[in-house]
């Protein structure tokens, strides 16, 4: 049972193949949850066989119409835009990291990359692409 | 290093030069003097001053070829711009951000001359290609235009994982990213990578080989050329097929050898696929702007030669073929833009009507065919010339191969020349101006200077 | 100097003549300029030795614009000089649409053809080789007859294939060469190795044979001559087929002797194979254009046999015949056009009787015919006597053959004679009249010229001597 301590164990002291065997062990233990959940749920819940329940739409009024409304253009500009701008502070978890290491000349580069996205939002705010209505 | 940092500047400059102004003359000035700063700050560049200095870890290296390829370009698209920019700006609605996206691609350029690690060779085609894709689409409301983009971005984003996964087996072997470093030449004890490897550097050359357009990696090319508006098929027919070549010398000036003689077997059977599909196809085309782009693989693969023997006379030869290549399909693309008829039958009487562009058109074809006085006869005798110098009589039959297909080029590009000159008709053609005419002039007096004096353009060469 | 005015002349004059609206001036203008080249050349033969220029033009590559006149240069320029005059007087009457730019090409083509002659660099000479091709090309494609364009590509392609294939073998010489350079002296001090030598001197010859044209490279020549307007027919069977031949006796035989002594017989037959059947065909025609066309295939073809016999008689014999081939075909060509610019037509069968209309243009005819067939006392007899005995030195059998040709020769030029000029007058030559006093006068001179080299051709023998002595020397 030497391998509990290691769980214990927060940072490793290299990186070799024995450090990812709690990783592994986590991964078996969340599948493994995953996998017993269902087999469990299907077998000890209550179970009632009618053809009505193979049906779309079991409200009790039939289905009509189609279920793909037409949607303005400008929400999947606006969710591109969010992606976009949300991407940019992924890059700021290395730079936190290394903060102290990068020093000025990091700090700069951070600001020149902040700068760029900065005239990129001017740049969509111009252009009216954040007007919703027009 | 200045390149790369004031084309990408000019690129944000435009993006707000078509926010504070829709006036689209000032819009092609701002560009025009952009570009001329850009031309200014890389010949600086070349002579050693320097606008700002950047210390780049070594990741890109500097050296004159790579710089004088930069001018080349940038002179090519100052060409390209003062003749089409009007068509540039009409091209679709924005016209300030197809100048932006024209300055970023000349910023993926400059990377590509100058990489020293496949980090940055990855990086400059990124840069590069996603702009093309944009340009592609420009005509919005045209089918045409549509496919074409989503064609090319489909096909173009495909062949850069096949780069990526190229440079993941690469570095997984040799663990390090900088080409200089994997020079055999330069690694301790030339340590034996095994297979993967050249593996690896094979699906680099495969993603290579798709942006340059060669077969069997072409058929892309021809819908996407036709289905472009036509300045921007000008722009990526030239400048970015050129820049295609120059990444792919870089590379293979470092790792020729470890691919060792198979290579020397596979890029003949690629250069000769790639003459016999782009030459043979072309003849059967009956729209000029097709013919064109079947022309421009035709010509890939005359420029392959460059990559195949790769010794001073091919770099030489191929900075004169990116010159020659590029003011003369710079120039037919520009006339064609004004034809309202793009087929053969087009161009019928053209030379009645219109005797300055049909001269030039013939100036500008008679170079792409190689007729001496022109440059294009210099740019395929460099070409050959490398081949002969460096293989002897061993590559004669490839020599031979290729000047008959120079031969087989002959057939459609004259084509043209007989609708404008032989053959009766009445050409429809949109209203041109002076400027447009002298500027045309000036381009074929261009390729007859340097047809006649090609050793004028290489001296800056050897500064 | 000279040399470089050969060249300066026609290629300058020609580029202003573009810009003359007028078509007089356009004519006049042309006529002049061709009389000033006529004049340097005279003023090169009129120097003793060997003429040359040379001046920096590309020395990264071992290239440089060296021109050099030697015996069979200045022979040549000489032919060049006079056929333009001689052409622009005889067909003066003709008109062109758009003449200036007509007259412009036809001294451009001069200038082309000049360079060939002169060129003392290869690569100098690859350059005009083709530019002496593209005004042609024009010239054909715009003022040529119904079937042109198809007809003018496949001349154009035909030599254009050839002169690449020469491209790729002038790249390899050239870096045979020790110091990397395309002068004439370095590509005749090379030693390349018999092996080396049968493979390079099919790139060269093929290009040179399908200008000459030699069988079976000679399928484009018939219909070009054809097609094309007939003052470009005078320049294309007067003075370019001989490029070809220049190009042999300059370039190839010198270069690669091992591959001529070892290929001639080969080269031989094909030339006889040529000569037989052109003739056999000529007499079949009922084209007059076409049958001096042919004709011109069977001399050529002599001339061809000749170089490869490769003795002196036979090359002295091919270097006076290419001026008086050049000078009798010239005079064929003017006949011809007199009579299809006055009837519409150049078919025999819609022709006959016209001696008794045009006695001058029949008695000149006559002539040429004559010196057509190589009768004694005109000039072609000295060339053609010259040539069969250096084959007959070479091959008897092979001289047998040849000689059928004087024969068919005599068939189907006095066939020719007998049914344009004599007979009956059909109804499209009832109302034919004298030709034009120009046309005359120019076909007197020329006839004056065979004249007098038929009876003294010793200057011409000894203007090309140096020529045959070296190209003799290098083998």
């Amino acid at each position: 049972m030497n391998w509990i301590p290691q769980l214990l164990e927060i940072a490793p002291a290299a990186n070799t193949a024995d450090n990812y065997l709690p990783i592994a062990i986590q991964l078996i233990f969340a599948a493994g949850f995953v996998a017993f959940m269902i087999a469990f749920s299907a077998w000890a819940g209550p179970k009632r066989k009618t053809s009505d329940k193979l049906e779309n739409f079991t409200s009790g009024i039939a289905s009509h119409g189609d279920a793909r409304q037409p949607m303005a253009i400008k929400y999947f500009l606006v969710a591109i835009l969010f992606v976009l701008f949300d991407v940019e502070v992924i890059f700021f978890y290395p730079y936190a990291i290394n903060f102290k290491e990068l020093g000025w000349e990091g700090f700069f580069a951070v600001l020149m990359f902040v700068a760029f996205f900065l005239i990129g939002f001017i740049y969509i705010i111009k252009k009216g692409a954040l007007n919703w209505e027009d | 290093m200045n390149a790369i940092i004031f084309s990408a500047l000019s690129g944000v400059a435009m993006m707000f030069t078509g926010i504070f102004t829709t006036n689209k003359s000032a819009i092609r000035n701002v560009a025009v003097i952009a570009l001329l700063g850009l031309i200014i700050v890389n010949l600086l560049h070349s002579y050693g001053i320097f606008v700002v200095r950047v210390n780049t870890h070594s990741m890109l290296q500097f050296e004159t070829f790579g710089l004088f390829f930069n001018t080349l370009v940038f002179a090519a698209t100052l060409l390209f711009v003062l003749l089409s920019g009007k068509d540039v700006t009409n091209a679709g609605t924005y016209g300030a951000e197809y100048f932006a996206l024209i300055f970023f691609v000349l910023c993926g350029v400059s990377i590509l001359t100058c990489y020293n690690s496949l980090l940055m060779l990855f990086i400059g085609i990124e840069i590069l290609s996603i702009p093309l894709y944009i340009l592609t689409g420009a005509d919005k409301r045209n089918l045409k235009s549509n496919e074409a983009s989503l064609k090319y971005f489909l096909m173009g984003s495909f062949s850069t994982g096949i780069l990526l996964m190229g440079i993941t087996l690469v570095y997984g072997i040799t663990g390090t990213f900088s080409i200089e470093a994997m020079r055999p030449a330069v690694s301790v004890g030339a340590p034996n990578y095994g297979i993967l490897e050249p593996v690896g550097l094979l699906f680099i050359f495969i993603a290579l080989l798709f942006k340059v357009s060669a077969a069997p990696f072409h058929f892309w090319t021809p819908d996407v050329y036709d289905g472009a508006p036509t300045v921007f098929t000008s722009f990526m027919a030239t400048i970015v097929k050129a820049a295609g070549f120059v990444s792919f010398i870089r590379l293979f000036d470092a790792r020729a050898i470890e691919m060792g003689i198979s290579w020397k077997i596979i890029l003949p059977v690629i250069i000769i696929a790639t003459l016999l599909i782009g030459n043979i196809t072309a003849v059967f085309q009956q729209s000029v702007k097709r013919m064109m782009a079947y022309s421009s693989i035709a010509q890939a693969g005359f420029m392959l030669f460059a990559v195949y023997v790769n010794n001073d006379m091919s770099k030489e030869g191929i900075l004169l073929y990116t010159a020659a290549y590029s003011i003369a399909t710079i120039g037919i693309f520009a006339i064609l833009t004004r034809m309202k008829d793009i087929t053969f039958d087009g161009f019928n009487g053209l030379a009645k009507k219109h005797p300055v562009l049909a001269a030039t058109n013939a100036v500008f074809l008679l170079s792409l065919a190689g007729i001496p006085l022109t440059a294009g006869f210099f740019a395929k005798y460099y070409m050959l010339a490398a081949v002969v110098k460096e293989n002897g009589a061993g590559a004669l039959w490839l020599v031979i191969v290729a000047v008959l297909f120079a031969a087989v080029s002959v057939y459609y590009y004259f084509r043209v020349i007989q609708a404008m000159y032989f053959k009766e008709g009445e050409p429809e053609i949109t209203e041109v101006s002076g400027g447009f005419k002298t500027a045309l002039v000036m381009l074929a007096v261009l390729i007859v200077l340097i047809g006649t004096f090609p050793s004028a353009l290489l001296n800056w060469f050897y500064f | 100097m000279i040399p470089l005015l050969l060249i300066l002349i026609p290629l300058l004059g020609g580029l202003i003549n573009f810009f003359l609206k007028e078509e007089k001036t356009a004519k006049g203008w042309a006529l002049l300029i061709s009389l000033a080249t006529l004049a340097a050349s005279l003023a090169g033969i009129a120097q003793s030795g060997t003429l040359s220029f040379d001046a920096a033009w590309l020395p990264t590559l071992g290239s440089s614009f060296a021109l050099s006149a030697d015996g069979m240069a200045k022979m040549l320029t000489l032919l060049t000089a006079v056929s333009f005059p001689v052409i622009f007087i005889a067909t003066n009457k003709n008109n062109y649409k758009n003449t200036s730019a007509f007259y412009a090409l036809m001294l451009l083509s001069q200038a082309g053809l000049m360079g060939v002659f002169l060129s003392a660099d290869c690569l100098l000479f690859y350059f005009f080789w083709e530019l002496a091709l593209i005004p042609v090309y024009f010239l054909c494609s715009i003022w040529g007859g119904e079937r042109r364009i198809a007809v003018t590509f496949k001349f154009f392609i035909y030599t254009f294939i050839g002169s690449l294939l020469m491209l790729g073998g002038i790249l390899y010489l050239y870096f045979l060469t020790p110091d990397h350079s395309f002068a004439l002296k370095s590509f005749y001090h090379l030693h390349i190795s018999a092996k080396e030598q049968n493979f390079v001197f099919w790139l060269f010859f093929i290009a040179f044979a399908i200008k000459m044209p030699v069988f079976p490279f000679h399928t484009w020549q018939p219909d070009a001559y054809e097609q094309s307007p007939t003052a470009v027919t005078m320049v294309l069977s007067a003075v370019m087929v001989k490029m070809g031949i220049y190009a042999v006796v300059r370039w190839l035989i010198p270069i690669f002797p091992e591959a001529t002594a070892h290929f001639d017989n080969l080269v031989m037959v094909l030339a006889i194979i040529g000569m037989i059947y052109a003739s056999l065909i000529a007499i079949r025609q009922d084209d007059l254009k076409r049958l001096i066309a042919y004709s011109s295939i069977a001399h050529i073809g002599l001339m061809c046999a000749a170089i490869f016999a490769q003795n002196k008689v036979g090359l002295e014999g091919v270097m006076i015949q290419m001026f008086n081939h050049g000078v009798n075909v010239l005079g064929l060509w003017i006949v011809a056009d007199a009579i299809e610019q006055q009837l519409g037509t150049r078919k025999f069968s819609e022709l006959g009787g016209l001696a008794q209309k045009a006695p001058g243009l029949a008695i000149l005819l006559v002539i040429l015919a004559f010196a057509n067939i190589a009768l004694p006392l005109t000039n072609a007899f000295v060339g053609e006597f010259l040539m069969f005995n250096a084959v007959f030195q070479h091959n008897i059998w092979m001289a047998v053959f040849a000689g059928t040709s004087i024969i068919l020769a005599a068939v189907y030029t006095l066939n020719m004679v007998q049914k344009v000029f004599y007979g009956n007058t059909v109804p499209s030559t009832e109302h034919a009249i004298e030709a034009g006093s120009n046309t005359r006068a120019m076909l007197i001179v020329l006839v004056i010229v065979i004249i007098v080299l038929g009876v003294y051709p010793k200057p011409m023998i000894d203007l090309t001597n140096d020529t045959v002595s070296t190209i003799l020397a290098a083998r």
